[in-house]
């Protein structure tokens, strides 16, 4: 019984290969037979795990013979292990996936980065990769999220319209912020904090949120969690793939884009200089900057995928409720990176002290 | 030569101790000296960060905060832990054997999985409790219980270290000579006084002992402090500790300065514990003479007493586990439990996801080896520092006890510093030689404790006889000291199982643990799947120590602090 089971999915996964064969350009397929050989790859991964194990199983069960082995290390913690190792000599990581775009610029400037022309380069915009060493392979965009159990249809227009408007006194005490640092946490304070911005929003903006006596949650996941429950009506430092992977289980969520957004390029991913595998690395980072790669990730992780011209299959996207942001703000990684500590530590101590 | 052969032991487990535990501190408070980047250290040396903590008030005053939070954490500890012992040890309390159980359950749930389960327990509009109050009584003037404050924060974590007191106090408490305690009564002094003159006091190096590793337990906290205390208000050196450790720009010399600061502080802490039990013969309660304890009689008092224990159940236990069970079979986080919410999946999940294997085997494997390890070396080191105690062994003793003191991911950093060069790096090994490092401190104290309540003439009339120092120790000290030992195995194994800060830094592809799994999807917001995985590994942790139990024929609850295997 045993044997049979066996060899029966054997079989599948050789139909399975067989296809997926038949779906290659001939450098490709030349690719997958030397990444085959290899056998696995070692990825380290800094979005969330459920999302991207998904993402990979998606990839092993349409490729069979590249054992995906993820290692999750977020953010400078990734460059730290990554930048340790390699010091050591220990070369572990084979492709590597960073939410903090900084870190991975500078493992690009240090020539610890492959170059590797992905076959779809043509249709990957200029501002969601760093020249032919690391991709973007989907973006982040922040929102205010809420449980669509607590605000009223006019409440959610008002949000909708302008950040400005969580100063309403209507919403005193109803929603959250974080003062995290992570990437995703800092773009609404770095659009605000632009200086172009600065009589629009600036740091009165910040202590007028301040002054509607927001609950502040250290971890911005927790903040998403109390508004899931239903603690708080709403939430400040929210993002539209977090909120959508509680909405795609059933949660009472929804979000919206106030004008304008704040977007970028989210979760880097390039391959090591170093890597032990790096004929797999090269073909399952192929397969994650493909249309195959973008719209399987959009579909099992729900975020917006960067690559030009592919169809959007996020699920909630035709919902009713659901509006394309309009007016998108694009991030200035110069500023990002000098005023990222500076502008958190100020939103930091401003929500404190009205506490 | 001889005297070289006389002190071989001793400079073999110097070595030990040096190579485990004190090259990581050592890397860490090198690390404190150094300029940083955006995203770790300059090659180039800075005393910046040091000067910073040391003498800047912010830090002084994260640090300030931590100590005081600590200091009431351990009152609150102490008295409910020691009233619980006092119950438990002393008096003719009915059910004792399942009373010990239910007090020392919280010792299987991590800090952070206990918090989530009151997260979702007491918060103000959608915890359980209020939800179930509002709903009974049709109360809806407003939330009865808080768990975002800071009386939140010493009420969780007081829950959490009740039964490290209690474990400490209530061997103590049942295997002392109660001779002076009724010579107390038959001298007219109520049972009040009694307890308090007499009984309290021959308990005292246990009770000091729990209050301190509670104390520093409670300062090198991050997780419940820095959750809630966001919502609070307040922030605590521990959290600033993370904060520089993970988020960018990291100042990593200055979370190291930080963890060097809070070692001076652990310095200070083992210094007055050596000091309170220095003169360890007061505290001899197991000599070469026997006795017979005879407990108080409740009486009328029964039933308050019963009250007392349901209450801390009720806290500890019933509410948390089942708030742990009910997230871990919701889709997502809710005030009210419908059919909508409800799913197998997270359990599905667990056991068909393949690192969920690796995993869990992986997590075994070192719980166990640590335990034995950090038993066996405990025991050695404590023994030689009590029984001969030359300025080496009192040295190495001293220095196994000083990794308790930094908080795991600063001594985390340390061992990655350490081991990354070797061939260790990346195996379960490095993770076995961290966790080793970690806990030994237990091991040694622990040991400490239980040889105290030994008197060495029990040992020395073995000598006397003709046998070996090695032979009185294998045949008369260790069988003496079986619960204690005992107690370090399953206590070294359970906080191995629960280890977080230094796996994280430490696993790879190939040694993950089910600790690190539950971190990575709590850290995704996956609370509810990560619940389930904290609540197997509970599941997992009592089948451990039952196992380990019926195997030693011990119980935990009754071997912390007991010289004797009774």
């Amino acid at each position: 019984m045993r044997i049979a089971r066996t060899l029966i999915a054997a079989a599948i996964g050789l139909v399975l290969a067989g296809q997926a064969r038949a779906d290659l350009s001939p450098q490709e397929a030349a690719l997958y037979e030397a990444a085959k050989k290899e056998g696995s790859l070692t990825w380290y991964v800094s979005a969330p795990l459920e999302g991207m194990q998904s993402l990979s199983n998606e990839f092993q069960k349409k490729y069979p013979g590249i054992k995906i082995q993820m290692m999750r290390t977020v953010g400078v913690a990734q460059y730290q292990k990554f930048s340790d190792e390699t010091s050591a000599k220990k070369y572990i990581a084979d492709l590597m996936q960073n939410s903090d775009f900084p870190s991975m610029q500078a493992l690009v400037d240090e020539g610890h980065v492959l170059e590797w022309k992905v076959p779809s380069s043509d249709n990957f915009p200029a501002e969601f990769r760093i020249g032919n060493f690391a991709y973007a392979h989907y973006t982040s965009t922040n929102a205010i999220v809420y449980n669509a159990n607590k605000l009223t249809p006019d409440e959610v227009k008002l949000l909708e319209a302008d950040w400005k408007n969580v100063l309403d006194p209507r919403f005193k005490g109803r929603f959250s912020v974080s003062p995290m640092k992570c990437g995703v946490c800092y773009a609404p304070i770095h659009m605000f904090m632009d200086p172009k911005f600065k009589d629009r929003y600036g740091a009165e903006f910040l202590k007028g949120i301040a002054s509607q006596k927001p609950a502040v949650y250290s971890e911005v996941l927790v903040a998403l969690d109390r508004v899931v429950a239903g603690e708080q009506d709403f939430t400040v430092s929210g993002w539209e793939a977090s909120a959508a992977v509680k909405w795609i289980d059933g949660a009472p969520v929804r979000w919206v884009f106030p004008h304008p957004t704040p977007i970028f390029g989210n979760s880097y991913l390039a391959i090591s200089k170093y890597a032990p595998h790096p004929n797999a690395a090269k073909f399952f980072l192929d397969w994650l900057t493909s249309v195959d790669g973008q719209q399987t990730m959009q579909r099992v992780y729900g975020a917006q995928g960067t690559l030009k011209g592919i169809n959007d299959e996020r699920p909630y996207t035709h919902e009713s409720w659901y509006h394309s942001p309009v007016e998108l703000y694009d991030v200035d990684w110069k500023r990002w990176d000098a005023n990222f500590h500076k502008d958190m530590d100020l939103f930091a101590k401003t929500m404190k002290e009205s506490q | 030569m001889k005297r070289l052969r006389e002190h071989l032991p001793s400079l073999a487990l110097l070595a030990l101790v040096f190579v485990v535990a004190i090259i990581p501190l050592l890397f860490v408070v090198d690390a404190a000296f150094y300029r940083e980047t955006r995203v770790g250290l300059a090659a180039d040396r800075s005393s910046t960060a040091v000067v910073d903590v040391f003498f800047g008030a912010e830090y002084l005053g994260y640090l300030a905060k931590a100590l005081a939070l600590a200091g009431i954490v351990t009152f609150f500890s102490l008295v409910i832990g020691v009233g619980l012992a006092l119950i438990m040890g002393r008096t003719n309390i009915g059910g004792k054997r399942a009373w010990d159980a239910l007090i020392t359950l919280p010792l299987y749930l991590s800090p952070f999985t206990g918090l989530m389960a009151w997260i979702a327990l007491a918060s103000p509009k959608t915890g359980f409790i209020n939800t179930a109050i509002a709903a009974v009584f049709s109360n809806n003037s407003g939330a009865i219980v808080d768990i975002w404050t800071f009386s939140g924060v010493v009420f969780v974590m007081t829950l959490f270290f009740c039964p490290l007191v209690y474990l400490f106090t209530v061997g103590s408490l049942r295997g002392m000579n109660t001779s002076l305690e009724e010579a107390a009564r038959i001298g007219g002094a109520s049972p009040l006084i009694t307890i308090w003159r007499i009984t309290l006091p021959m308990c005292l190096p246990s009770i000091v002992a729990s209050a301190l590793l509670v104390f520093i337990l409670g300062a090198e906290m991050y997780t419940i402090p820095g959750i809630i205390g966001s919502n609070a208000g307040f922030t605590t050196l521990p959290w600033r500790i993370f904060e520089d450790s993970t988020a960018v720009p990291v100042h990593r010399a200055h979370a190291a300065a930080a963890g060097t600061l809070l070692l001076l502080v652990t310095v200070v802490g083992v210094w007055l514990q050596g000091r309170a039990t220095r003169v360890s013969a007061r505290f001899v309660t197991l000599g070469g003479k026997g006795f017979n304890g005879r407990p108080l009689r409740l009486g009328r008092w029964k039933y308050a007493a019963i009250a007392c224990l349901a209450a801390y159940v009720l806290a500890a236990d019933i509410l948390p586990f089942g708030a742990l069970l009910m997230s871990s079979a919701m889709k997502y986080s809710a005030g009210s439990i419908t059919a909508q919410v409800l799913t197998y999946k997270h359990y599905a999940s667990f056991f068909t996801t393949e690192n969920m294997h690796v995993a869990l085997i992986n997590t075994v494997i070192l719980a166990v080896a640590t335990g034995a390890l950090c038993m066996g070396l405990g025991f050695l080191i404590s023994h030689l520092a009590l029984r001969k105690p030359t300025r080496l062994n009192k040295a190495v003793a001293f220095l196994a006890v000083l990794p308790v003191a930094v908080p795991g991911l600063v001594y985390g950093l340390g061992l990655v510093w350490t081991f990354l060069r070797t061939p260790l790096y990346g195996s379960i090994w490095v993770l076995l030689f961290a966790y080793v490092a970690k806990f030994l401190p237990y091991g040694v104290i622990i040991c400490r404790t239980g040889l105290l309540q030994v008197h060495p003439e029990l040992a020395e009339s073995a000598r006397m006889c003709g046998a070996t120092a090695q032979r009185a120790l294998v045949s008369i000290t260790a069988p003496l000291v079986k619960a204690t030992l005992a107690a370090v195995l399953f206590f070294v194994m359970l906080n191995a199982i629960k280890e977080l800060s230094a796996s994280v830094l430490l696993y790879s592809q190939d040694s993950e643990v089910l600790s690190v799994l539950t971190w990575h999807y709590m850290d995704s917001g996956d609370y509810q799947f990560a619940a389930a995985i904290g609540f197997v590994q509970t599941l997992i942790m009592l089948a451990v120590v039952f196992a380990a139990q019926s195997l030693f024929r011990v119980r935990l609850d009754r071997a912390f602090g007991q010289g004797g295997g009774r």
